[in-house]
């Protein structure tokens, strides 16, 4: 039982084995309160790809086309849609959703008040065409992948940061999502733990964040997970419970991967009798087959050999490239509807707070979903685009959808059928570049950031490494799952360097901002731009006026101001 | 303040934990109103939590050897040059370098009989922080968060949980949430980062900070989210809270008398154990000490062992003979153990390396009684050969002191329940 069983919902459809004459019945369940459960298909690899996907359309698909595929389903529901977002609004959603910044007040001003009509979608593409999306872009499947990681080893400083400039480099160069992810699966040879030389390599990493002899079991799970949406790795032991997936079958997709293996890389420079160990490697055996254990008795074994999701298989005893190239030419396969629907439900989930399927990356046949026809045309364009990462951005960013104001529902569960936006908390890399930006850049504290060997452990030490230890979540989980902690509210609230930051005297932009606008008004505005990005309202105005005749220093009581906005729910909110 | 949002569980101090909330829930969710499982909740936290139970895990990172600790072999060819003393309790004998926790033996039990199939370092200590082996899908909770989410003390304003020393390697509170995850103190003879005030924020400043940021939450609460400012509300609440509690100085351990200090080993381990016994005492459900230094002594065994153990006896001995005259020791479980043990085969550089096929554990506390060894390994500390004990035995064995039900089931993060502990049964030897 998934525990968002529980959580009303108004309309699901599930997208087993359907057709697309069930695609089209999905708003007739628009009253039913209950999740519908098909009966599995008959036949294990019955009806993996739903049949829908074979007849979807093959021309690239526009904003509007989703927007009114969407307005089909909402309004056979009696949904109404909450209204667009100001201009003020959407400079701030765009630039944290693909920079992972906040707009400066000058970018904010110079926005709103430009008269060009299509000016939301000129930022769009402004945006993806910047080096801090590649950034953004790359912190964003670092953290998808390597928060799973078995081996918390991958966490190393060099090995992390190489995979995530590695990240970034592919999007720079305008790789497809299908060649990135091939290169994941088909990776090989050294990481160091001090950086050098991983600018090849580095791609390892995806696999290396497992290790040990549950290693092949964890890296097929991984791999479905991450690139087809699908987990299925409760059919380790047994056949899902709740799923169409059978033990065999995960053993199978396992089985690709029982000829790579990894192992330490020694330092042959060490002195004689002391081991040092400069990285970890991905190496190819030449022989192995992948132990299935007795479902009753794990010492009854049985040889299992590869063969994928869909049932393609490959010969017997092919060897490790061949085994996981053949792997990754079927995840990437255009036939295969669960590698374009599964990044185009992240992505779209990413940037709506909502997915089709939550979490997103829990997708597959029996899966509910909310509106799967409208995944489906998503998906199509993707694979239509041949896997074009920017371009599901821009057409997800340029739908109305997107651009609606943000709104719970009658509690913090409730689907919102994509009616408007669901605010979702920063991550903790958004979180610490908006605070740089509003404070003035944080003391680095030069003397924790190690050069040479040390610095493998150098992103874990000063202030910058505590804040994203305490801030960070795993990018999979549901917006309304990231819980908050009483150490990140501590952090805001206490911590002596970020509060050195909010005082009103000495270097600081609070006191710069206090010297440039000896009007209260004008400086409360400015103050309201810079931390939140917009103007404050009339009531916010006067509740700040009121507070700063209590007070009587002005400087204190814009201390407290500034103190309030930046342990503000909105301030680490993108609305 | 929070009671219009039926959906989230309040508990002790108004910190929410929904997921805790749903798992519970999950099953009668159509039947039962929210409203009086929020009742529920209350009356069972009121009436069912702690009981008074306390846990204290004293880790010793790296793998500790047996041979070195509390299973000598002197004379086999795997024991080395380490020699066996005699203990308080007549037939018991442990290494050299543990003279004060030999003294203290008749509250300590051993478990010589320990095995397991982890032998790498991550995979070791999430198993036996966990009981389950590593899985990238499922977040297993650590230990800690376990017993907190089953002991916690409602009305408590500090963490359940404090972790001293070290980073735990990434084991927080899996599934079971925020609210059960390890609160880290880096070093025990400093206040733990961010629960001062900072300089020129008095309290009443902070009063008026607090009020001012609920009166400028207003607008946003009304346009984007009533629920999600409140959510955030209880947190800095709950923070507040914590800095103004009176009983935060019981993380400031130069409040005890020198001698006491002293008693501990002024080592950071001895100095966690004596934070670990102030916490426990104050409330705080469970301590996990983690500054004992590298166990992983492939190379030098048996000197290092020497220097790690002289800053680890100490502390372990101290906390339970202050936790016995304190009248804590019946209600708090300590344990002693790292993540696995090492070789008998000492290697070329007189280093041991990995062993999870026999190890040792101490325990002390909650009903465990003292001054007996279960299990024996063979006369060469090669293998197990009485009573092999597993990790899923021990978690049971924990659970057993604590008064858990160890296939009581958490709702997980992948949709499944998953039992405190899967298989395994209690070492219900050691309980008198």
């Amino acid at each position: 039982m998934r525990p968002w069983c529980s959580v009303r919902r108004r309309a699901v459809a599930v997208l087993a084995g359907l057709s697309l004459a069930a695609f089209a019945t999905a708003g007739s369940q628009a009253d039913d309160k209950k999740p519908h459960y098909p009966k599995p298909p008959s036949g294990e690899h019955a009806k993996i790809i739903p049949d829908a996907w074979k007849t979807a359309p093959t021309a690239p698909a526009t904003a509007a086309e989703i927007d009114r595929l969407l307005a089909a389903s909402q309004r056979a529901e009696k949904i109404t849609p909450s209204p667009l977002t100001t201009d003020e609004q959407f400079i701030r959603r765009a630039m944290l959703d693909l920079t992972g910044r906040l707009p400066l007040p000058a970018d904010v001003e110079e926005f709103v008040a430009s008269k060009a009509t299509n000016k939301r979608s000129q930022l769009i593409d402004k945006l993806l065409d910047s080096e801090a999306f590649c950034k953004h872009w790359g912190k964003y499947w670092h953290d998808v992948i390597v928060s799973r990681a078995t081996d918390g080893r991958i966490k190393r400083g060099g090995l992390t940061r190489s995979f995530e400039t590695w990240l970034a480099d592919q999007v720079r160069v305008r790789r497809n999502w299908g060649e990135i992810a091939t290169a994941m699966m088909t990776a090989s040879g050294q990481v160091k733990y001090n950086g050098e030389g991983n600018n090849e390599t580095a791609a390892s990493v995806y696999l290396l964040c497992h290790s040990g002899a549950e290693a092949a079991v964890e890296r097929a799970a991984e791999t479905s997970r991450v690139f087809l949406g699908i987990q299925i790795q409760c059919a380790q032991c047994h056949d899902h419970p709740s799923d169409m997936w059978k033990r065999n079958q995960f053993h199978e997709l396992t089985a690709f991967y029982s000829r790579v293996s990894d192992r330490l890389v020694r330092d042959t420079s060490a002195p004689a009798g002391q081991i040092r160990f400069l990285g970890v490697e991905l190496v190819s055996r030449p022989r192995g087959e992948h132990q299935m254990p007795g479902q009753d008795d794990p010492k009854k074994i049985t040889l299992t050999h590869p063969r994928f999701l869909t049932g393609e298989t490959i010969a017997r005893g092919s060897s490790d490239e061949t085994r996981r190239k053949a792997l990754a030419d079927f995840v990437t396969s255009k036939e295969n509807y669960w590698f374009s629907a599964a990044f185009a439900n992240r992505v779209w989930g990413e940037l709506m707070g909502q997915g089709f399927y939550q979490p997103v990356d829990n997708m597959g046949p029996l899966q509910q979903a909310t509106y799967p026809e409208v995944l489906l045309s998503l998906a199509a364009h993707f694979r239509n685009s041949n896997y074009d990462i920017r371009d599901t951005y821009r057409i997800i960013m340029n739908t109305e959808a997107y651009q609606r104001q943000t709104r719970l529902g009658e509690s913090v569960f409730d689907h919102l059928h994509f009616a408007a936006l669901y605010p979702k908390k920063l991550s903790a890399d958004a979180l610490w570049e908006s605070l740089n930006s509003v404070l003035g850049q944080m003391q680095l504290g030069q003397q924790f950031r190690p050069q040479g060997p040390g610095a493998r452990f150098a992103g874990r030490f000063g202030l910058e490494g505590q804040f994203k230890e305490t801030f960070e979540y795993d990018p999979s989980t549901r917006s309304d799952e990231i819980e908050g902690s009483v150490p990140q509210a501590l952090m805001l609230m206490n911590n002596p360097q970020i509060n050195q930051k909010v005082r009103a005297n000495g270097d600081t932009i609070l006191a710069r901002i206090l010297n440039s606008h000896s009007n209260n008004d004008d400086a409360l505005k400015m103050l309201y731009l810079r931390t939140l990005a917009r103007k404050p309202t009339t009531r916010e105005l006067e509740t700040c006026r009121e507070h700063i005749a209590g007070v009587g220093s002005r400087g204190e009581a814009f201390e407290d101001i500034l103190w309030s906005l930046i342990n503000s729910t909105e301030f680490q909110t993108k609305r | 303040m929070l009671t219009h949002n039926e959906f989230v569980r309040v508990n002790r101090d108004g910190v929410l934990n929904r997921r805790a909330f749903i798992g519970s829930v999950a099953a009668g969710a159509a039947s039962a109103s929210a409203l009086s499982f929020m009742d529920t909740v209350r009356a069972e936290a009121d009436t069912l939590k702690k009981e008074g139970l306390s846990c204290i895990l004293l880790f010793m990172q790296g793998g500790p050897s047996q041979f070195e600790t509390f299973d000598p072999k002197p004379g086999a060819s795997t024991g080395g040059p380490t020699k066996a003393i005699k203990t308080a309790v007549p037939g018991i004998e442990i290494a050299e370098g543990w003279e004060k926790v030999a003294a203290e033996m008749k509250n300590i039990a051993l478990i010589r009989s320990m095995t397991s199939k982890e032998g790498n370092h991550q995979r070791a200590v999430f198993n036996l922080h966990t009981g389950y082996p590593p899985s990238g899908s499922v977040k297993y909770p650590s230990l800690g968060a376990l017993v907190a989410n089953e002991k916690f003390e409602p009305g408590f304003d500090l963490p359940s949980f404090v972790h001293v020393g070290g980073r735990g390697e990434g084991i927080g509170s899996g599934f079971l949430g925020m609210h059960f995850a390890p609160f880290a103190v880096q070093n025990p003879s400093q206040m733990p980062n961010n629960v001062l005030l900072p300089g020129g924020v008095t309290d009443k400043r902070m009063e008026r900070r607090l009020g001012l940021l609920g009166k400028l939450e207003r607008d946003f609460a009304e346009a984007a989210g009533k629920a999600l400012v409140e959510d955030h509300r209880a947190l800095v609440d709950t923070a507040a809270n914590m800095v103004r509690s009176p009983r935060l100085k019981a993380f400031d351990i130069s409040q005890e008398k020198d001698s006491v200090r002293d008693s501990y080993g002024r080592s950071p381990f001895g100095q966690g154990c004596l934070l670990a016994r102030r916490l426990i005492e104050t409330g705080v459900t469970f301590v996990e000490v983690n500054n004992s230094g590298n166990w992983d002594t492939h190379d030098d065994n048996f000197n290092r062992v020497k220097t790690l153990a002289g800053g680890v006896d100490p502390g372990f001995a101290a906390l339970v003979a202050d936790l016995k005259e304190r009248g804590m020791l019946d209600r708090t479980l300590v344990i002693w153990m790292g993540e696995f043990g090492r070789t008998p085969n000492i290697n070329g550089r007189t280093g041991r390396d990995h062993y999870p096929r026999a190890f040792n554990v101490a325990l002390a506390g909650a009903g465990i009684k003292g001054g007996q060894v279960i299990g024996a390994t063979d006369k060469d500390g090669r293998s197990v050969e009485k009573r092999p004990v597993s990790v899923s035995d021990l978690f049971c064995t924990f659970c057993h002191a604590l008064k858990i039900n160890p296939r009581k089931e958490n709702q997980s993060n992948v949709g499944r329940p998953i039992k405190i502990v899967d298989g395994g049964e209690a070492v219900k030897e050691l309980f008198a």
